[in-house]
């Protein structure tokens, strides 16, 4: 049998594989079945340049939060198995992040400039 | 089943969700509101752009429409009614869907027109806005079901469901599900103002691929929400995946419901609802579950 | 059969890891660059995955969508050209040239041409570059051999190898530039094709070989039988609140220090009104040169002569 001595994460992914491949399949039929319709060309002018984003405050806080949220997902899975020196270290964990937060927001960082 | 014959089915229900979801929004559709991102993609004609990026503009859609095909992988509908039992499902899921956001922000900027430059810039913004708030509500529900895998999460509601243990948990996944699915009140990356977006800067066989891609994120979200909260294909009486499709197309009815009676916000509106009242918002949420389940209050040990 | 997937498995995600990694440093769009290294790490992932850390593999694709995505924000912020399309249309080597393919290039903006004439110059640049014959300089082996290839097989896209000539930068940029005064504007562009790269290649490609080469000639690798737990997030979990307890708290630490210094240095500054510190955020602008920088100016050919030369289609950029 070809399942029995692979891992199973790798048949899992296998799968997963085999839909993003017939989807990309999908996506070609569905291209193919437009190719007669009429075409329309516009013209505008182009827009690839510098930009002033009023949202780079925004954008430096979630990177720091985001890798905050890397390490709770694996922390909320052990969470109930290991009970309340699990819930202190998390406990610390946002308490920092708390202060984080709190530190941007009384500084003006939550802005949109 | 076949694995081919599986990931067929998987697809498909991702066509017949993302076709209801589309006639049920049709039903909340106003007639001076704005119309969102499920109904401004013109079918009728394909598009050329003149000065678009011939590569990232047609990758666009089709990278959405992977993100939300690999999330059905994991939905289950029913105890045997799954594509696959990750032994990570939900985490799976959270990153899978932001591959829509990749999706609009590759044919945003490949359109290099200024409206769908604009509409990159705008989800980028919503990715900024939506990732923490979800995360921290997943997390709670994680923390109840000790496990990541979708059918663990469910089994986990075989007691009680997990919005009666989490409620400010639920409110914040309904606020972050309608960010995630770019419906009102959050619609700004597919707003008129920009002429939708990259939608309007698609034609054909992308325009039918955004409106899959639209329409089955927010089955997406609703199917997850119902997966996370209300206990997925539980429920007496009715078979697995009849419980699922009702309480998905509920869960959708209510968000849409809840959404369209606020109106629209800006980005930086939004980014200060995200920020300043939701991650507090989920952070208490955590803290909170943390010490129910210390309490002892929530499914047992198995 | 399963280690026949398993070796399908690891071809295809080294593949999209070095395709991905060659991309990024090749091509001349900004954003692209940005995409094709997302796509490198995807490829990392899969072979993550192919350890059994799907934990750790997926946690990575979704880091760096985040982070590449405001990566592109900081990018689009700061450079003139994110989107590559006064690039797109330099000289270029072959290598550059398939992974900016699909770029419509652009004259610079102050050229002074409204929007729908640009796909019309593009059209005019291509066709001269078409009449121009195929130079191969045998500076970098593997970049003419590619060429040559390529010769074989298409017609068009004749590529003139990337020489170290100055001239020959400045008659194109000068020929970028034929319509307007802009002879700063050929500085500006050949920031971007710096003469060094024939070398830079040769040097990658030497490190790659010297580093493949230890990895293959090393002592025989430990091989162990033992399965990896397939639940991942419980081990990882299990890890972090038992064996690397202070790397958390001090990861938590780490990231408090990070938020202080964004919020520091995204603070708005005691003197905004400053003219030095004007973003532009306008296409039309034009960019100034650094005046003063103490480097020696290039040797900037005369206009009139240039264009007469470029007309008699000798090929220009000997």
């Amino acid at each position: 049998m070809p399942g029995t001595s692979t891992s199973p994460i790798l048949s899992d992914y296998g799968f997963v594989a085999l839909v993003l491949v017939m989807t990309f399949g999908l996506a070609l039929i569905a291209a193919g079945l437009f190719l007669r319709a009429p075409r329309q060309w516009i013209s505008a002018p182009p827009a690839w340049a510098q930009f002033r984003f009023g949202f780079v405050n925004y954008a430096l806080i979630f990177l720091a939060f985001d890798m905050e949220m890397i390490f709770m997902y694996p922390w909320a899975v052990v969470f109930a198995d290991i009970g309340i020196s699990a819930f202190l270290d998390m406990l610390v964990f946002i308490a920092l992040l708390g202060a984080g937060i709190t530190y941007a927001w009384g500084m003006g960082g939550l802005e949109w400039e | 089943m076949g694995v081919i014959a599986t990931s067929a089915t998987v697809l498909a229900a991702l066509g017949v969700g993302a076709a209801l979801t589309w006639a049920l929004e049709r039903l909340f559709l106003q007639p001076r509101g704005e119309p969102g991102p499920a109904h401004t993609a013109d079918l009728g004609r394909n598009l050329d752009i003149a000065n678009s990026d011939r590569w990232l503009l047609p990758a666009g859609p089709v990278v959405a429409l992977a993100g939300v095909a690999l999330a059905m992988v994991v939905v289950p509908f029913g105890p045997d009614l799954i594509g696959r039992d990750l032994g990570i499902g939900v985490f799976y899921v959270i990153v899978v869907i932001d591959f829509v956001v990749l999706g609009v922000a590759l044919a945003g900027w490949g359109a290099d027109t200024p409206d769908s430059v604009e509409a990159c810039y705008r989800i980028i913004a919503q990715l900024i806005a939506y990732v923490v708030p979800l995360g921290l509500a997943y997390v709670g529900v994680i923390m109840m079901a000790r496990s990541l895998s979708t059918v663990a999460i469910v089994e986990a509601q075989s007691g009680l469901w997990f919005v009666v243990l989490q409620p400010i948990g639920f409110v914040l996944y309904l606020v972050t599900g309608l960010m995630q699915s770019y419906r009102a009140p959050f619609l700004e990356p597919f707003a008129v103002s920009i002429g939708g977006g990259v939608l309007g800067a698609s034609g054909g066989w992308s325009a039918l691929l955004w409106r899959i891609a639209l329409a089955g994120v927010l089955f997406l979200v609703a199917a997850i929400c119902a997966v996370l909260y209300l206990g997925g294909p539980n429920g007496p009486l009715l078979p697995g995946w009849a419980w699922m499709v009702v309480k998905t197309y509920g869960l959708m009815a209510l968000m849409l419901w809840l959404g369209r009676a606020v109106r629209p916000l800006s980005t930086a509106r939004m980014l200060e609802l995200s920020w300043k009242i939701l991650i507090p918002l989920g952070l208490l949420n955590v803290l909170l579950v943390g010490g129910i389940i210390l309490l002892g209050i929530g499914p047992s040990r198995p | 059969m399963s280690e026949a997937f398993e070796i399908v498995a690891f071809i295809i995600s080294a593949f999209i890891a070095i395709a991905g990694a060659l991309g990024m440093t090749t091509t001349m769009s900004m954003f692209r660059s940005g995409i094709f290294l997302m796509a490198s790490f995807i490829g990392v992932a899969g072979l993550f995955i192919l350890l059994t850390a799907d934990l750790i593999g997926v946690l990575q694709i979704m880091m760096y969508i985040g982070g590449f995505l405001v990566m592109i924000v900081f990018m689009v912020m700061v450079m003139h050209d994110p989107g590559g399309a006064m690039m797109a249309g330099m000289d270029m080597a072959f290598v550059e040239r398939w992974f900016s393919k699909g770029l419509v290039p652009r004259e610079p903006p102050h050229s002074g041409h409204s929007g729908d004439m640009h796909g019309a110059h593009g059209q005019e640049h291509r066709a001269h570059r078409r009449d121009s014959h195929p130079m191969p300089q045998g500076k970098a082996g593997d970049h003419r051999s590619h060429s040559v290839h390529h010769d074989e097989h298409a017609g068009d896209d004749h590529q003139s190898m990337q020489d170290m000539d100055n001239s020959g930068h400045a008659g194109h940029a000068a020929h970028h530039g034929n319509d307007k005064n802009g002879m700063d504007m050929g500085g500006m562009d050949m920031s971007m094709v710096t003469p060094v790269r024939p070398a830079a290649a040769w040097l990658a490609g030497a490190i790659g070989v010297v580093l493949v080469s230890m990895l293959l000639l090393r002592p025989t690798w430990r091989v162990v039988n033992a399965m990896p737990d397939p639940d991942s997030a419980r081990r990882v979990g299990h890890l972090l609140m038992e064996k690397y307890m202070v790397a958390f708290e001090g990861a938590g630490f780490l990231i408090l220090i990070g938020i202080f210094g964004a919020v520091l240095l995204a603070r708005p500054s005691s003197h905004p009104d400053d003219p030095s510190r004007a973003a532009r955020v306008a296409v039309a602008e034009k960019p100034e040169p650094i005046a003063d920088d103490g480097l020696v100016p290039l040797p900037v050919p005369d206009k009139q002569t240039e264009h007469k030369e470029h007309h008699r289609s000798d090929g220009h950029g000997a």
